[in-house]
């Protein structure tokens, strides 16, 4: 699957309720060990209600200058949300769909998300 | 499911470094080893799942196999993307290090990312007089 595809993608509920759009999709290199990096495992998907561009991140780390510009990029994002894969039950060209009773979490960088 | 209202709660944690795909990887410069320019990461290749079929619990999650990169600027200016077939591959397990830009163990020379360049190089620069050995 090519990763670009699923960008930009509906979220559901088990119900058929929206959710908002696939923002980003997060991984953890944990994965099969290779002689140079391990391979990235797919952590989960984050979802955005209102907006699925990310600008630099602000939402995910604790940057918070300047002030107004990373004021508008937070609340361009309020409701983001983090889905771990566990609680994805389907994937379509058009849709993804969660199991019932999945679990948001939040979308915050453990420090500050830079690399 | 959780409770939209009040802050969320942080994401278990995991063993490994997390690189969100947008914001660490996409459009981020790819150099060799040798810290020669070889393109730029256009999406990633992820091995599964499978679409528009339920997944069942417990199933381990799909990994990046490819950053895939190409002749994109048209299909980022109108929409879409460019067939499958026509994206160049770079295998993962040739990624060395992922920072402000994404950098290989191997050299750049045989991928076939870089052949427009090598192409012009032996095409066009090389038949060009002194065209070929370094400037002095």
């Amino acid at each position: 699957m090519i990763l670009g595809d699923l960008l930009g993608t509906p979220v559901h509920d088990a119900d058929g309720g929206r959710l908002g759009r696939v923002a980003d999709a997060r991984f953890v290199l944990d994965g099969a060990p290779h002689q140079l990096m391990a391979e990235p495992r797919l952590l989960g998907l984050v979802v955005s209600p209102h907006s699925v561009a990310s600008f630099l991140g602000y939402e995910r780390n604790g940057l918070t200058r300047p002030w107004l510009l990373a004021r508008i990029l937070r609340w361009r994002h309020r409701g983001s949300f983090l889905v771990l894969w566990e609680d994805i039950s389907m994937v379509g060209p058009h849709s993804v769909r969660l199991r019932p009773g999945y679990t948001r979490y939040s979308t915050a960088l453990e420090g500050g998300g830079q690399v | 499911m959780t409770s939209p209202s009040g802050p969320l709660p942080p994401v278990p944690r995991v063993s490994g470094r997390i690189l969100d795909a947008q914001l660490h990887l996409m459009d981020r410069q790819v150099l060799d080893h040798d810290g020669v320019p070889v393109t730029t990461v256009d999406d990633l290749e992820v091995g599964g799942p499978d679409l528009d079929v339920e997944i069942p619990a417990g199933t381990a999650p799909p990994a990046i196999t490819a950053l895939l990169t190409g002749a994109v600027l048209g299909t980022r200016i109108f929409g879409g993307r460019p067939p499958s077939s026509r994206l160049i591959r770079i295998p993962w397990k040739d990624v060395a290090e992922v920072g402000v830009v994404v950098r290989l163990g191997v050299s750049g020379e045989p991928l076939d990312a870089s052949w427009v360049e090598r192409w012009v190089r032996d095409k066009i620069i090389a038949r060009i007089p002194g065209g070929r050995h370094d400037p002095r």
